[in-house]
């Protein structure tokens, strides 16, 4: 029997889900300064922040998504087998970062990880796992999920993906990038670079159910690189893609919408063009394609479920938001039918998610609508 | 330290042609191979009642000395954790010392999952303390992965060549038997034929101190560098397997009762003042003389010889679930099944049944 996802709930640099639904409709940008770090300590100046303070963000973020998601759709651990899935890049490695500065450990180490946070905003649930499969690990959190709901070991699936930016990753993401980069700009013949972006998403995964749900969940199709450790491999992406398909059972040119994985940097988005004008030659027109991150940066382990969670309001509503940041299409992306300028109206009834990240971890869904 | 590879001890509990729903304690996946790479604890099996007996022993390289295994090319920016994943991995794999690495396209239908909690901490706090200091030049783009927790997974994958699905699981004390549940889902759905389960964890100065800091430490075990592999397929797969391993149980400090994680309190049930690590002297909970806690609440009298965390000196954390279950299989020539048990007051419980194979 299908998955299906019967809730969402999601925290940006914009807000709520609603709050980013419709700043992603505008074409809104949500580039700020980082409150945490300056270009002069981390040579990062710049990102998509979520304006609160304190410790522990990524699992405050989490748990109030958990117990959004779950009151919209209306499961209740301590009734029924629930267990939680929570994809991150970081975990709560800013905590290892204070820690390991000011020489204490001030806090318990199960705080690394989020079965504290998850369990305490879900009273009841089962199990916590918690996956660090860095920029696509909701992805793989929502593969696994689909699994164990098809299966019959759980009822429903509470998937996360959760991060906030640390200042070891910032340090690296401004080493790699060839100039300094003042926002993110997927596709774009100028981008410059990646940025980070705080966000947590979650998802309530279950067997479908009479009222149909958000969205039908088909497929998530895994697959490894075993390549390089940062460098993205077109065999390696084409695999999970292809695995997605026929998971999902669906052709090519079934697929109306994919909400690319476009991070703006140089390589990854030219990888990502080459494979999907590879998967899609031959449709016409082919899919349209839309990305996040120009407006909420670039959530690592959230990144993947915002996607989905994106991909459903496009399929719920009809609309597919632009891709903020984009201009002017770089030259190997020329070929696809990058959404920019402003939201169109397609009705779409099957959207592609794509999710790479470090260690060449590729995770692709695939939705279908139930309107 | 060793590798087992194959073993013969026929169990009626051996079940063929399970299917992807997996009926309750019937076996999930099918152990291929199994290492243990634990530095410094290299007399394990004469240690253990019922253990095999004609296990060959090797020292574990410490992962300064990885290269005498693993030969020194591409180790250099390699952390601890990495390296014992690595020296794992080549001993579950039977490859002989310094064998040339694998070439050729990835093997697709081969899958990693590894557990670790503080693979990496001590690059990230290192990166932290030289930004502080000397700002970003003072950080190089090749410490990149480091700086992300996925980093051991990744490169087993890139080493070994594996292309499958690739997991990290850093769910605290129960990571290891979480690895292994989620192993047995990637196969009883179909998504690999092979699932190299990787426990690892380091023992540098960071990782103790997140360790020591732990709400769920239940005893004085220190954190212990070392690492376990376990080669998985499933269970109606081809070949004879050293043994089945069952569904993987979220239950309560007892061993029965299912708990959710995140409930314990500061004052940690089940401490024991004064023990000593790695005592196996009856009186330590889920020590492998027999005596098995919980055996009169909800736990058959005869309930098969548990494996836990008193079975080794010191606590292997992330990786305990893969070291007891690679320990396990060495008892099964004395004992039909053993549990195993990982997890502390906070993070919960998990435990699995190890029974021997028969085909």
């Amino acid at each position: 029997m299908p998955a299906t996802i019967t809730a969402s709930a999601v925290r940006t640099c914009f807000g709520d889900g609603p709050a980013t639904w419709a700043a992603l409709l505008r074409g809104d940008c949500g580039v700020a300064p980082l409150e945490r770090a300056t270009a002069e300590q981390v040579g990062v100046g710049s990102g998509y922040p979520i304006a609160d303070g304190g410790p522990f963000r990524p699992s405050r973020w989490l748990a109030d998504c958990v117990r959004e998601a779950l009151a919209a759709a209306g499961v209740d651990p301590r009734r029924q087998r629930v267990v939680s899935l929570v994809g991150t890049g970081l975990r709560e490695s800013a905590e290892v970062e204070r820690a390991a500065l000011a020489g204490v450990v001030d806090f318990p180490a199960e705080r690394l990880h989020f079965g504290g946070a998850v369990a305490a905003a879900a009273p009841g649930v089962e199990r916590v796992v918690t996956l660090a499969n860095a920029c696509s690990a909701g992805g793989h959190a929502l593969a696994l999920a689909q699994d164990l709901v098809e299966t019959g070991d759980a009822d429903a699936v509470l998937v996360g993906g959760t991060d906030g930016s640390t200042a070891s990753m910032l340090a690296m993401i401004g080493r790699v990038a060839s100039r300094p980069t003042e926002r993110v700009r997927p596709f774009d013949a100028d981008r410059a670079g990646v940025l980070l972006g705080d966000g947590a998403a979650v998802l309530v995964v279950e067997r479908e159910r009479g009222d149909g749900g958000l969205a039908r969940l088909l497929a998530t199709g895994l697959s490894c690189d075993a390549g390089h450790e940062t460098a993205p491999d077109p065999e390696g992406i084409l695999r999970a893609v292809r695995d997605a398909h026929e998971r999902a059972g669906r052709r090519p040119d079934q697929i109306d919408l994919v909400l690319a994985h476009g991070t703006g940097t140089a390589l990854n988005d030219a990888t990502e063009a080459h494979v999907l004008a590879e998967v899609f030659a031959g449709c016409a027109p082919g899919p349209l394609v839309t990305a996040v991150k120009g407006a909420v940066g670039h959530t690592s382990g959230g990144s993947a479920l915002l996607s989905v969670a994106v991909a459903v309001e496009a399929l719920r509503t009809g609309q597919v938001p632009p891709i903020a940041g984009l201009a002017r299409p770089a030259p190997e992306a020329a070929g696809l039918r990058l959404v920019r300028g402003e939201a169109v109206r397609a009705d779409p009834r099957v959207a592609q998610v794509d999710a790479f990240g470090f260690g060449g971890l590729n995770a692709v869904t695939l939705l279908e609508a139930v309107r | 330290m060793t590798t087992l590879r194959h073993v013969a001890t026929p169990h009626p509990a051996a079940t063929a042609g399970l299917g992807p729903r997996a009926a309750a304690g019937e076996p999930v996946a099918a152990v291929l191979a199994a290492a243990l790479h634990l530095p410094g604890v290299d007399a394990l099996p004469a240690d253990l009642p019922g253990a095999r007996a004609a296990t060959v022993e090797e020292p574990a390289c410490p992962p300064e000395r990885a290269a005498d295994l693993l030969g020194r090319k591409g180790l250099l920016a390699k952390e601890p954790a990495t390296r014992l994943a690595l020296c794992a991995v080549h001993r579950a794999l039977g490859l002989p010392a310094k064998a040339p690495r694998r070439t050729g396209p990835a093997d697709p239908r081969t899958a990693v999952v590894v557990s670790s909690n503080l693979g990496n901490v001590a690059t990230v706090g290192d990166i932290a303390r030289r930004l502080r200091d000397g700002g970003p030049r003072e950080v190089g783009p090749l410490e990149a992965p480091n700086a992300s927790s996925n980093v051991i997974a990744g490169a087993v994958a890139i080493w070994f060549r594996f292309g499958g699905p690739n997991l990290t699981v850093c769910s605290g004390a129960t990571a290891g038997l979480d690895a292994i549940w989620l192993a047995g889902l990637l196969l009883r759905i179909g998504r690999a034929d092979r699932v190299v389960v990787v426990g690892t964890e380091p023992d540098d100065a960071q990782a103790r101190a997140l360790h020591a800091a732990r709400r769920g430490r239940a005893d004085r075990r220190p954190l212990r560098a070392g690492a376990a592999c376990l080669l998985l397929g499933p269970v109606d797969g081809p070949g004879e397997p050293l043994g089945l391993l069952g569904p993987v149980r979220a239950v309560g400090a007892d061993g029965a009762s299912p708990a959710a994680p995140g409930s314990a309190d500061d004052t940690v049930p089940g401490s024991v003042d004064g023990d000593v690590p790695g005592s196996v002297d009856g009186d330590v909970p889920g020590s492998v003389d027999g005596a098995v806690p919980g055996s009169v609440d909800g736990v058959p009298p005869a309930a098969p010889r548990l494996v836990d965390d008193a079975v080794l000196p010191g606590d292997h954390y992330g990786a305990a679930g893969v070291v007891h279950t690679a320990v396990a299989l060495r008892l099964l020539a004395g004992t039909p099944a053993v549990r195993v048990r990982c997890g502390d007051p906070a993070d919960g419980f998990r435990e699995l049944t190890v029974t021997g194979a028969a085909r």
